[in-house]
């Protein structure tokens, strides 16, 4: 299925794209292995956490804008999402 | 007395041209701390002796001579090491904006000069019937006329009096063309483009015919235990720069970064709150700042965090080749409510507000309001006088901030601001405000804590005093569900209370994406001697609060005034991650009372004892 991600603030600049298009099974962690083929192998540790089987900790990480520490039980995407990352920011 | 306080408060008399000099309390600050504690304590003794007088708080009028004027800092402001040490507090006893009480803090250096001058704090009585400034430099305070000054923009007064003045610890504190005129929106701007934005201050000190405050000395701050400071200092600065969020996100985007996540999670107000969610927002975020507008980040005194922008409008209609800011915060009152997406539109607009001196929260957001009436017809084309004021139009957005500034036009509406403005135009409903003031950038249908927040902000529709946003969509301390209502009430009363704390401190509340009471707590004891404990600090924190609370009671403020606009309450939002929710405040707001020990929004007479507030 097609899951659009969208990238923002020091992670745009670092992979130099606003978002991308990616083919995946469904999976959180297929979706972020897809990535890194398109982006640049190291955006699965800039995401993903190994140890923990889980997005990092110091991500923000929304599925259609509902952030994945919010949603309970088990994620699956569906053909159409869109993925929003964010490194930890802040303001007022 | 080493202990960061400088010991003397300025007592100006506008009326009788007076000023005395009055020792800072001891006592009091050990119970209020300084900034915004110690300014509430003085404002509540003010209005125990008009009452005593016989004159009713209710009648107590915000631009009369009866009003005061409070500028304070604490023992933290201005101490070298103390983690971002550039603030100060402003209080009124009454908001001309919101008939509340009026609240403001402001960066750059004016506290750390008041300091260096040799002052705590200055508050100012009564009105001159001609314009002054007051001059205080190295420990002598004068009042003088500022006939030359009077009707020049917040820029030119601030250079003017600097250079007059001189030196490199000087800085300047006015009120621009829309202090003078009394616009209930307007600010006061120090250093040209900073502001103690909210609740109209700036209309208070037009109304006194106070046009600036300039501080200049060569004091220092001196702490009570230099050395288990310092290790404290090291350690908080450390922490700050470890931080994800003070030590590389802020620095890098500014508070701008905020446009897109809280876009995303559908809480951003997008045309007078119609919706949280814009398709376009990324035209006016973070991101497009930095990447086509910044020329370097800058800083307050002493702040190690440097969360300022220095920005440019290279060339077109809205060219301007040296701004600050804007912030997130300026960005979506000037810009996403308006549904205006031309940056350079956004950044001009907000510009003019720095150099004619008004809020752009409010003055966005009172616009916004303006093109809802004028879509919906309750606005006629006259009315207008040629301005086409629809959502979207970047050119009658900037064209509304100079004649709001000078009651021009329409701007004499404007200038009244949105709850005013709907109820002249016969739609009471569309102002997005609590209190009369204006919301600011976070729709609670999408993070229903921030909905507490407004509904019970002592100064009216406010964010940062109880600033839920940071757990609800950004994460920190902890990540919690923005959309459900359980647990809010805690999280709004600590945050408040702990606000107070930072603002009587004064410092940066920025500070706390890192830094937590205990290390305020560390902070303030090895910086006045005195032993404070966490939860002392909180206990402190809820004192200042439920005084100020106290004093909007007698204004006549209670639990009907702790309200949301009907929209958020009864209009389920349309699209984007909060689509379909509304906002369940009473729930919240019954939580909350209990916790705070308040019955219909007053504090019962067992709190007030508990806190050790003598009424």
């Amino acid at each position: 299925m097609k899951v659009k991600i969208e990238l923002y603030a020091t992670l745009r600049d670092k992979y130099g794209v606003k978002g991308i298009v990616v083919e995946c099974d469904g999976s959180i962690k297929n979706l972020i292995e897809q990535a890194s083929k398109l982006l640049d192998e190291d955006f699965f540790d800039e995401v993903y956490d190994s140890r923990r089987n889980f997005v990092r900790e110091d991500r923000i990480f929304t599925i259609n804008g509902r952030n994945i520490k919010d949603i309970k039980g088990e994620i699956r995407l569906k053909e159409g999402d869109v993925v929003a990352i964010f490194p930890p920011i802040a303001g007022g | 007395m080493a202990d960061g306080y400088m010991g003397k408060i300025l007592r100006v008399d506008l009326t009788s041209s007076s000023i005395k000099v009055e020792e800072t309390d001891k006592e009091i600050a050990k119970k209020y701390i300084g900034g915004k504690g110690y300014a509430t304590y003085l404002l509540y003794q003010y209005l125990k002796e008009y009452e005593k007088k016989g004159i009713s708080p209710k009648d107590i009028n915000p631009l009369g001579a009866e009003n005061v004027l409070i500028f304070a800092t604490g023992p933290g402001t201005g101490v070298v090491g103390f983690p971002s040490p550039g603030r100060y507090h402003v209080m009124a006893l009454r908001s001309p904006l919101t008939n509340a009480i009026g609240s403001a803090n402001s960066g750059g250096k004016w506290g750390p000069c008041l300091k260096f001058a040799g002052f705590d704090a200055v508050v100012v009585e009564g009105a001159s019937d001609k314009p002054v400034y007051l001059e205080i430099v190295d420990g002598k305070a004068e009042l003088k006329d500022a006939s030359q000054i009077w009707g020049r923009t917040t820029f030119d007064t601030c250079r003017i009096l600097k250079e007059k003045v001189g030196g490199k610890r000087t800085s300047v504190a006015c009120i621009g063309p829309a202090g003078e005129n009394l616009v209930l929106m307007a600010c006061i701007i120090n250093d040209e483009h900073r502001a103690a934005g909210r609740t109209g201050l700036g209309a208070v000190m037009g109304a006194k015919k106070l046009k600036a405050i300039v501080v200049s000395g060569a004091k220092n701050v001196e702490v009570a235990k230099p050395e288990e400071y310092q290790e404290v200092s090291k350690k908080c600065l450390e922490k700050i720069k470890n931080n994800p969020v003070t030590g590389e996100g802020l620095p890098t985007y500014g508070t701008a970064i905020l446009v897109n996540i809280i876009n995303n999670a559908g809480a951003l107000p997008f045309k007078n709150w119609q919706s949280g969610y814009n398709p376009e927002a990324d035209k006016i975020s973070g991101e497009t700042l930095t990447k086509d507008y910044l020329i370097r980040k800058g800083a307050c005194w002493g702040c190690t965090i440097a969360c300022g922008r220095v920005t440019k409008v290279a060339g077109g209609a809205y060219q301007v080749l040296y701004s600050e800011g804007p912030e997130y915060e300026s960005i979506w009152a000037l810009g996403n409510t308006t549904g205006v997406m031309d940056m350079g539109a956004v950044i001009k607009a907000n510009h003019f507000c720095d150099e004619l001196g008004m809020d752009p929260i409010s003055l966005g957001s009172t616009i916004a309001c303006a093109m809802e009436l004028k879509e919906k017809g309750y606005i006629s084309e006259e009315e207008l006088q040629g301005i086409d004021l629809k959502f979207g139009n970047s050119a009658a957005l900037v064209e509304m901030v100079w004649k709001t500034a000078y009651k021009a036009g329409f701007g004499k509406y404007l200038a009244l601001g949105s709850k005013r403005l709907a109820e002249i135009f016969g739609a009471e409903g569309l102002s997005m405000s609590v209190k009369s003031l204006e919301m600011p950038a976070y729709d609670p249908r999408g993070a229903k804590g921030i909905g507490l927040t407004y509904a019970t902000a002592n100064r009216g529709g406010c964010h940062v005093t109880g600033y839920t946003i940071s757990p609800e969509i950004l994460g920190i301390p902890e990540k919690i569900d923005p959309l459900t209502t359980e647990g809010k009430a805690t999280w709004v009363k600590v945050f408040q209370d702990f606000t107070c704390v930072v603002n009587s401190t004064v410092n940066c509340l920025f500070t706390t994406f890192a830094l937590g009471a205990q290390d305020y707590a560390e902070l303030l004891s090895t910086v006045t001697g005195w032993n404070f404990t966490e939860e002392e600090l909180l206990k402190i924190g809820e004192r200042i609060y439920n005084l100020e609370r106290v004093i909007i009671n007698k204004f006549g403020f209670d639990g009907k005034d702790d309200i949301l606009p009907k929209r958020l309450l009864e209009e389920p939002m349309p699209e984007g991650a909060a689509k379909g929710q509304v906002v369940e405040l009473d729930k919240m707001k019954e939580e909350y009372y209990k916790l705070r020990g308040w019955v219909n929004g007053k504090p019962t007479e067992e709190k007030l004892k508990e806190l050790g507030i003598e009424l």
